[in-house]
């Protein structure tokens, strides 16, 4: 009942021969141990090593074959990292990298392999159970609305076939088939289950590009969301990228006894102050950091650490919340409302209890959801909201500040959370222009008619929307610049990431700054 | 030079000067309303008349202090508010050591002198929002916040009753611009004393 859960990923080929005969020679492997055996370790990814913690498992190892004997070469090496960056996950979360191993056993050990397995056992019950319980209590799922209820209250009749959604959509430009227009027709007449349909509910970008344009103000993201909630009730599977690491995070999240440590390291620099009433809230940062470690080798933490910087710089001394859990975003935007709704009010709970009256937030995400999708779906936001750019546009204004030289070509990529959904292209422009960039030239899409970055809520990631991302730099490229400003932490990741298309070489590299980073780097007081 | 003995130290006396029509007057009734009528000091001015108010350089002579003003004229101003070129030049030479000098920055330049000064572009904060003509107020804003010789809220009260009706908000906000722009300032010589100049260490 309350034993131990632990699961063990065993290479097929080397380390398996070993367990074999443990069996065979009916050895005392620990009950608490459930073995699954796969093809290599370099096969079990960072969301495959993960899942288990999500489902409640107090201790996971992964056991593949001894440097040098993988069958297929690089599983090892491959193992080594995927371990080490998830196992850095698990001690942000407050989980304890303890609880997730890598070991490599030859076929012919296995009484090291029996010896290590105890060992293991042993440790993970002196850390004790996991705080995530392996059966999720049954939470009243809302019954989500139906679909003629989804149509008729983002008002889809009103649609007039005009068009204009799909020749700005800029995945339907990008060469995939898909068009908004024809999925709102298709969900009109029913047809919900076509091929058609359910790659094109999880594919849409929710950039927002063609709200802007259509004449019936038909609000073709929010639909979307609303959608893939329905679909996701009827246990129908999103495309989430990344194996759906990202989702399993969040909603590892949504367990009350989680006490995350996202917070606990911080530069000495930074002052931070546990009795203020206006906090800061990072969002995910550290963990996408982890994450990318090996691949992207980005760091979007800095944007937050430049942003406290800068409150510091302004003599603004927030706290943070310690136990700050994802604002929910990315759940909420792969139809998951239950655990978005779950998040969103632990995180309420949190900061309500500290009598928080103000929360800034840098990334454009978290800004959204906590100012817009909280109120939205009936939870009490009993603060204000506001953008790191706001406050840094407040306090610069009232002068007595310079701005060093960036000796940098800029341009810029518009965050469609901020500058689209939020109606504030202005606001990164105005801070754009204070700095003293060699030239600030602007792409050819900007502002609310900005192309997007390829992906919201880690979902649909594909080959065309990579080609809208191979666009969008050659569009940056095409400027003239040497910096690509971003102002969206995904953005950042999302570019990158393009940028990294073996194929194309170093056609679409170019060095990328957030623009608080940049701001952070080049004020001083005149 | 001979210190000032106590009982004229609680006396504080300002000149404002620039040219006619930048509001030097206006700016200079404010200042000593304010400490007058709403901080409980007692006040005088005078006003500088005659040619220098056809577009020369014109002065407005503020003295507060908590006791009966005998004399209101000023030989050695404590604060010099400087709006003009021509303004400045006049009265430089009659400052002390312990002098705050004030100036709009782009209407002065002081080349070398022997104190700290204090500068604020007012009349391109003006332009900003859209009148210039309120030079002055934001200097006004600007002086309360650096010399701290009138309080805010007798400040802010004594401008929005002294301006033309229907523009006391825009005046309002071009005080707290001046004044925002002065706390700002007093904020950036305090981190740079402590050495810290940029955001990132
Ligand atoms: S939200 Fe963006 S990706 Fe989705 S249909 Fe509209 S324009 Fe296309
Ligand atoms: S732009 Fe609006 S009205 Fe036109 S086809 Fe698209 S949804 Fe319909
Ligand atoms: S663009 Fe790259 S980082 Fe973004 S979702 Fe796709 S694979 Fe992941």
């Amino acid at each position: 009942m309350n034993s131990f859960k632990i699961i063990l990923f065993l290479c097929n080929w080397g380390p398996h021969a070993a367990f074999q005969e443990l069996q065979d020679k009916r050895a005392d492997i620990p009950a608490e141990i459930k073995m699954i055996r796969i093809p290599c370790s370099g096969r079990i990814n960072k969301s495959l090593l993960f899942k288990p913690f999500e489902m409640g498992a107090d201790g996971v190892l992964l056991i593949g074959c001894s440097p040098g004997s993988c069958r297929y070469g690089s599983g090892t090496d491959i193992a080594t990292r995927s371990t080490e960056d998830t196992r850095q996950i698990l001690e942000l979360l407050g989980l304890k990298k303890e609880r997730l191993q890598l070991n490599t056993f030859l076929p012919d050990e296995p009484d090291a392999l029996l010896q290590f397995l105890k060992n293991f056992c042993e440790e993970i019950k002196a850390i004790g159970h996991s705080p995530v319980p392996s059966e999720k209590q049954e939470h009243k799922t809302e019954e989500s609305a139906s679909l003629a209820e989804i149509i008729s209250s983002h008002d889809i009749y009103a649609c007039q076939d005009c068009g204009k959604c799909t020749s700005a959509c800029p995945l339907t430009l990008s060469g995939k088939p898909f068009s908004p227009r024809a999925l709102a027709g298709s969900i009109i007449a029913g047809d919900i289950e076509s091929p058609s349909v359910q790659e094109g509910i999880w594919s849409c970008l929710t950039c927002g590009l063609c709200y802007d344009r259509c004449p019936s103000a038909v609000n073709f993201p929010d639909f979307i969301q609303n959608m893939r909630i329905f679909f996701k009730n009827k246990d129908k599977n999103g495309h989430e990228s990344h194996g759906g690491f990202f989702q399993s995070l969040m909603r590892t999240m949504t367990s009350p006894a989680v006490n995350t440590k996202r917070w606990e390291i911080l530069p000495e620099d930074i002052r931070i102050d546990p009795d203020s009433k206006t906090l800061f809230f990072g969002g995910c940062a550290p963990y996408f950091d982890k994450y990318f470690n090996h691949n992207l080798g980005v760091s979007i933490s800095n944007t937050n650490m430049d942003s406290l910087r800068l409150l510091n710089f302004f003599d603004i001394v927030p706290s943070v919340l310690s136990n700050e859990r994802c604002c929910g975003h990315d759940l909420l935007w792969t139809g998951d409302l239950d655990n978005f709704k779950i998040l969103a009010g632990l995180n309420i709970d949190a900061m309500k209890n500290l009598g928080i009256e103000q929360v800034i937030t840098t990334c454009p995400e978290c800004y959204r959801t906590l100012s817009h999708d909280y109120p939205e779906h009936g939870i009490d936001v009993p603060f204000k909201v506001t953008h790191m750019y706001d406050i840094l546009e407040t306090e610069i204004s009232k002068g007595a500040v310079e701005f060093k030289e960036t000796g940098k070509k800029i341009t810029f990529q518009d965050s469609c959370r901020l500058s689209r959904f939020a109606g504030r292209a202005d606001l990164p422009r105005k801070l754009l222009q204070r700095l003293k960039p060699d030239i600030f030239k602007e792409m050819p899409e900007t502002g609310s008619a900005a192309i997007c970055c390829g992906n919201t809520g880690w979902t649909g990631c594909d080959s065309h929307s990579k080609a809208l991302q191979a666009k969008r730099l050659r569009q940056a490229r095409a400027t003239g610049s040497d910096l690509l400003i971003t102002s969206c932490p995904k953005c950042q990741i999302h570019l990158k990431c393009a940028m990294q298309d073996p194929f194309l070489g170093n056609e679409l590299s170019m060095d990328v700054m957030d623009l608080t980073s940049m701001i952070a780097k080049t004020i001083y007081w005149k | 030079m001979a210190d000032i003995n106590n009982t004229i130290a609680t006396t504080t006396e300002v000149v404002i000067t620039g040219f006619g029509g930048q509001g030097i007057i206006l700016a200079g009734r404010i200042i000593g309303k304010a400490a007058a009528l709403r901080d409980g000091k007692e006040s005088t001015l005078v006003q500088s008349y005659g040619p220098e108010s056809r577009g020369g350089a014109c002065s407005a002579q503020v003295v507060i202090s908590d006791k009966t003003i005998h004399y209101p004229y000023i030989r050695r101003p404590d604060v010099l508010v400087c709006m003009s070129q021509s303004g400045y030049e006049k009265y430089i030479d009659d400052i002390k050591d312990s002098t705050l000098l004030l100036i709009d920055e782009d209407l002065v330049h002081p080349g070398n002198i022997k104190i700290d000064f204090f500068a604020i572009p007012a009349t391109r904060m003006a332009e900003e929002i859209g009148r210039k003509m309120m030079a002055n107020i934001i200097m006004t804003g600007f002086f309360t916040a650096i010399s701290q010789k009138i309080s805010l809220a007798a400040a802010k009260d004594t401008v929005a009753e002294s301006v033309p009706k229907g523009t006391e908000a825009l005046n309002i906000k071009a005080f707290s611009k001046g004044y925002d722009f002065g706390l700002a300032l007093l904020k950036g010589r305090e981190k740079k004393a402590a050495g810290k100049i940029g955001a990132i260490a």
